[in-house]
């Protein structure tokens, strides 16, 4: 029932410049996730009703764990290298979904995964989801060593 | 959940997405350089008018709509989705698109409500 769908950024630019470090980009990675959970009062204590159902929740915290512990098992100690990335990649989100789906909550759930080299690049990533605030959540994990940043997103829809 | 048109097929069309997610980056990013204070606004706007686009389908569908912008610097950078879902009617479509200074990478899930 999974579905990897790969997508690999070669840079056009030539090897000469693969060097090239500017001073004025700051290497920061900027993130703004559109999150469309904005609780009014009411809503906030609707919600504590559901605290006991967590078998029924999106739980930020579970999921953010699961994801953290699979980034440091595929990528932990390791420095950024071409022709690992594909792999690492494709390991970090098969093992975040593997741990999600045993679970065995009812949630539909969609897992990215972002590596970036340290480059002085800029980075900026942002979401939009159209869906039901009340059942379905997100999770963000930013994750980084010397060599490179890694930004795991998981989304979890309910059934 | 607003009222869905009948008679819509509960299938998820990528092409039409990729075709309208084109459309509005071009709209946002086109012709402009990398500019880092303003990369915050552009992330915002391209996911907030590609969302809109796919919602006034109105389709029985919930959406996630994902945008990254890289500086081009030669850096690499490597992005990976994976989905745990119905295939028959949930889909994705994912839109690349470059200028001479950057990148640009849109992602659109598509998950199937059952009503």
């Amino acid at each position: 029932m999974s579905k990897t769908q790969v997508s690999r950024f070669k840079s056009s630019v030539d090897q000469e410049r693969r060097h090239f470090y500017s001073e004025e980009i700051q290497p920061e990675v900027f993130l703004l996730l559109g999150n469309p959970v904005q609780l009014t009062p009411d809503e906030a204590a609707a919600m504590d009703e559901y605290q006991t159902e967590d078998e029924t929740a999106f739980v930020v915290e579970e999921v953010s764990k699961i994801i953290k512990e699979s980034v440091e098992a595929a990528i932990g100690g390791n420095a950024y290298q071409h022709s690992r990335v594909n792999q690492w990649t494709t390991s970090v989100v098969e093992q975040c979904l593997s741990q999600l789906s045993k679970l065995g909550k009812p949630f539909k759930y969609i897992v990215t995964c972002i590596i970036m080299q340290k480059n002085g690049a800029g980075l900026q990533t942002a979401s939009a989801c159209f869906w039901d605030n009340t059942t379905d959540g997100s999770c963000a994990v930013r994750w980084e060593n010397k060599s490179m940043y890694c930004i795991v997103n998981v989304f979890g829809l309910s059934i | 959940m607003e009222e869905y048109s009948s008679g819509d097929e509960a299938v998820f069309s990528a092409d039409d997405a990729t075709i309208s997610v084109k459309e509005c980056i071009e709209g946002v990013i086109g012709g402009t350089d990398y500019n880092q204070s303003k990369v915050n606004q552009w992330t915002a706007t391209i996911v907030e008018h590609s969302l809109t686009h796919l919602v006034k389908q109105g389709r029985p569908f919930k959406y996630i709509v994902n945008c990254t912008i890289m500086q081009k610097s030669g850096a690499g950078l490597h992005t990976a989705n994976s989905c745990y879902w119905d295939t028959a009617t949930d889909g994705s479509c994912t839109v690349r698109w470059e200028n001479r200074t950057i990148y640009c990478v849109v992602s659109v899930f598509a998950v199937a409500v059952t009503l």
